[in-house]
């Protein structure tokens, strides 16, 4: 009978090693995507398994995980900002026409304070006016482009002051550049405000239920305004990094971030619904993308066939990757 | 004959989950032409059971028959071809279809020719068995448009309309009916069933005794999994069914009279003529502390928008809401919160839980700031798991562990994290919505020993409900509210309760 007992327990109980899978699997399928990539190209093609490429991934990914780390924020709550790549451009301009005139730290800060500002306005417009942060920020994307273009007149905007461009390039720590340096720092500076601070436990408390937020404390208005801020402001300094990195301010430089951002924040794991997920997810959805586009530059694939790539992997990566089980329905 | 051979009857019916049996060799029979209530706390096995009768679920082992003949276990639609229609507790229509549509949802088959459907004749068919139904809705009705208890009415409806598609007379199965349905609704709820059992075999599953007296014909009580009690209505008490619901006898304290405190403290809240307009007249009421004072009204009575008001998710338009002597700022959830104010919300799924966080989350969340690290930004981990398995120890949350997302508990160990959320923080008034919603026999029990605990160190408490046993049971003071004016104010002391008659008469 015992025997009979325990057999029974034990057939009712997967082994350990597969819960774990289970309980972790969210998270183990983007690391798995990735693996694919790199075995895929490294066959493809000796030079992309490198130490080297490792760095050029890392630095040409550096921009596009600070925009989806700001995106993440806003996500946790249950909204969206598509302003991201917008902001991106604007403070980098601002970044651009700053730096000869006032030095690299004033340019920093002013590239900073233009994502601060512009996340403020697009928080206060959507609680106070109420409209969805859907269309608030997609009219704010329309009329930063319009102020970018205004501001540059159709070209880019040159500086001489290059102490902000050799910063970003060299090596704080020996073998990493910097801008990887600071971007890395900054994912871990936002998985520990999600998981460690009332900020972060508030956003999530937001998206996971704003109803029950607001009826257990939370001034959910003014954290949505903060989660729009943290986006600007991080936005911000993504501006800044590209315009040191490019070695000029231009009006399209962060264009095509926004897709790209929000495809890494929901391979990573978190749900367009809010609540789950956070920074430390998006970190892997970034290097699926990272990995995918410079593979594909490595393996000489023409830039027609990539884009066209990129869309199929992602669309398979987010079928894999989202928990279907916690949507009752897909949309 | 015909009395002789049951309209249903399953023997030695079990089923295994794994190592767990849901249901152990349970023999149910439904007489022809009578409504048995099928009762039994959650986990009991009602669900399992209903889902075993309509083939959705299949049985380890067991037969079920149909008016004597055999029908294949695990089929759906089999069960659906002998007459057997479920109306489920989450409703089962599509909101933007027209009620004929919804009814006869998945039957479009036998109206279709060469794949057109012939519309006129499902017109015709649901508004033949609405109309003999004495249902008085409209078959090109929006379904999304209905009210909660008219999209009911289609529900059953749409059993119906059933055996007008296969010759046989219908089984239906009412899971929960009326768990979300007003006083009113639920009284034509029961006067249709009594007619309509005339024409079908009906099987009633509820949480509420009240509803197996009104209506059923026999009760059967399920207990972990295998039947506890048998009899007609007509020979059954409250005490008995309670006893055989709970494994225990109900002590003459269900609701804790004897705890009920009587020296109370000073007025800790205190409403003066508060006014909402169109819901609210001057309504005046004071709680000291220990107390429990329970709002008793209908539907529309401004009960709920009183709760509202005191919380902070209602602006009064005027009148003033104190507590502990101190102005709250009016429609500020906040200062409210601020005051240590605690809200217990009707819709705990919307409003009280967040399902897809854990134990430690939902319930560390009003008072999250308290688990900072000494002033510094960052929060202590290790003491919220202490305090969250301190209240899951103490409240008795059945659960495998503080990470358990709150959607995998059962509705009374997710209420009792409601509570922990409050009783983690502190507070001096706690507003209740309805506690016991949707809570079986055993669940409620516990959630009013919490309540006469906090009594009983001086919280005091404001108690909405529909459950007028409950509000009287649990009330230091009955306040009856009718058209958002306070129209009686009733004293229950624990030895001299009033009785339900003695207050209904203020509600309506």
């Amino acid at each position: 009978m015992e025997a009979k007992l325990s057999q029974s327990a034990t057939t009712a109980m997967p082994p350990a090693w597969r819960q774990w899978i289970a309980k972790h699997a969210i998270a183990l399928y983007p690391v798995l995507v990735i693996l694919a990539l790199v075995v895929f190209f490294a066959v493809q093609n000796p030079n992309f398994a490198t130490f080297d490429n490792a760095m050029n991934i890392g630095r040409q990914s550096s921009v596009l995980l600070l925009v989806a780390l700001a995106g993440t924020m806003v996500i946790m709550i249950g909204s969206i900002d598509l302003s991201v790549g917008s902001i991106v451009t604007l403070a980098g301009i601002v970044a651009a026409l700053t730096i000869d005139s006032a030095g690299p730290v004033v340019a920093i800060l002013a590239g900073i304070g233009t994502g601060l500002v512009v996340g403020l306005i697009n928080g206060v417009t959507l609680i106070s006016l109420k409209v969805p942060s859907f269309l608030v920020t997609l009219g704010m994307l329309s009329i930063l482009s319009g102020i970018a273009n205004m501001i540059c007149g159709g070209a880019s905007i040159m500086f001489m002051d290059l102490s902000l461009t050799n910063f970003v390039n060299a090596e704080l720590i020996p073998g990493l550049p910097t801008i990887i340096l600071v971007a890395l720092l900054s994912a871990a500076a936002l998985t520990f405000i999600a998981f460690k601070t009332v900020l972060g436990r508030y956003l999530f408390a937001i998206g996971g239920g704003e109803i029950v937020a607001a009826n257990s404390g939370v001034p959910v208005n003014r954290y949505k305004v903060y989660a729009f801020m943290l986006s600007g402001a991080l936005c911000g300094l993504a501006g800044v990094l590209l315009t040191a990195q490019v070695g000029a301010g231009t009006p399209a430089a962060g264009a095509n971030m926004l897709l790209d951002s929000i495809a890494a924040i929901v391979m990573g794991g978190t749900a367009l619904s809010g609540g789950i997920g956070g920074p430390q997810r998006t970190i892997l959805g970034v290097l699926v993308i990272a990995i995918l586009s410079n593979g594909m530059d490595v393996t000489e694939v023409s830039s027609f066939t990539q884009e066209i790539v990129k869309g199929l992997v992602i669309i398979l990566a987010v079928a894999s990757t989202i928990d279907r089980k916690k949507y009752p329905f897909i949309k | 004959m015909n009395t002789v051979v049951p309209a249903l009857a399953l023997s030695g019916v079990s089923k295994h989950y794994g190592p767990v049996a849901a249901l152990r060799a349970v023999d149910l029979t439904l007489a022809r032409h009578s409504v048995l209530g099928l009762v039994g706390e959650n986990g009991a096995g009602k669900s399992t059971l209903i889902s075993i009768i309509n083939g959705t679920v299949l049985p380890t082992d067991g037969e079920l028959r149909v008016n004597g003949v055999a029908v294949t276990p695990g089929s759906p639609a089999d069960a659906a071809r002998a007459g057997i229609a479920t109306v489920f507790q989450e409703q089962g229509l599509i909101s933007n279809l027209h009620v004929f549509e919804n009814m006869l949802l998945g039957r479009e088959a036998g109206f279709s020719r060469a794949g057109i459907l012939g519309r006129s004749a499902m017109v015709g068919l649901a508004r033949d068995v609405l109309s003999e139904l004495g249902i008085a809705i409209d078959p090109l009705a929006v379904t999304g448009e209905l009210a909660f208890g008219e999209r009911q009415l289609v529900e059953i409806a749409k059993a119906f309309a059933l055996g007008r598609i296969y010759p046989v007379e219908p089984i239906v199965l009412l899971d929960e009916p009326t768990s979300a349905l007003s006083d009113k609704e639920t009284q034509i709820l029961f006067n249709s069933i009594r007619r309509w059992r005339e024409k079908a075999s009906i099987i009633l599953v509820s949480h509420r005794l009240s509803d197996v007296f009104a209506v059923c014909d026999h009760v059967t009580a399920l207990k972990d999994g295998t039947v506890n009690g048998h009899w007609a209505v007509a020979d059954a008490t409250p005490d008995m069914l309670h006893e055989a619901i709970v494994g225990r006898p109900r002590s003459a304290g269900y609701y804790k009279e004897a705890e009920q405190r009587e020296d109370l403290g000073e007025v800790l809240l205190d409403i003066r003529s508060v006014s909402v307009p169109g819901q609210l007249r001057e309504v005046s009421l004071s709680v000291r502390a220990g107390e429990i004072v329970g709002i008793a009204g209908v539907l529309g009575s401004g009960k709920t928008v009183l709760a509202n008001a005191i919380t902070g998710a209602v602006r009064p338009a005027s009148g003033e809401i104190r507590v502990g002597g101190k102005a709250l700022k009016p429609g500020s959830r906040a200062d409210a919160l601020a005051a240590d104010v605690g809200f217990v919300p009707a819709e705990r799924n919307i409003a009280g839980v967040i399902g897809m966080h854990s134990i430690e989350w939902n319930m560390t969340l009003p008072s999250i700031r308290s688990f900072r690290v000494a002033g510094l930004p960052f929060l202590s981990g290790s003491r919220q798991a202490s305090v969250t398995d301190g209240w899951i120890a103490r409240l008795r949350v059945r659960t495998p562990g503080r990470a358990v997302q709150i959607r995998n508990l059962s509705g009374g160990n997710a209420q009792k994290v409601v509570f922990a959320k409050w009783l983690a923080r502190g507070i001096k008034v706690f507003v209740l919505d309805d506690p016991g919603r949707g809570l079986d026999v055993g669940a409620k029990e516990e959630i009013y020993v919490l309540l006469r605990d906090l009594a009983r160190q001086g919280v005091a408490i404001v108690l909405v409900s529909d459950n007028l046993p409950e509000i009287i049971g649990l009330s230091n003071r009955i306040i009856t509210l009718r058209s958002g004016a306070i129209s009686a104010e009733i004293n229950a002391p624990a030895n001299d309760k009033p009785a339900e008659t003695a207050v209904v008469p203020h509600m309506v």
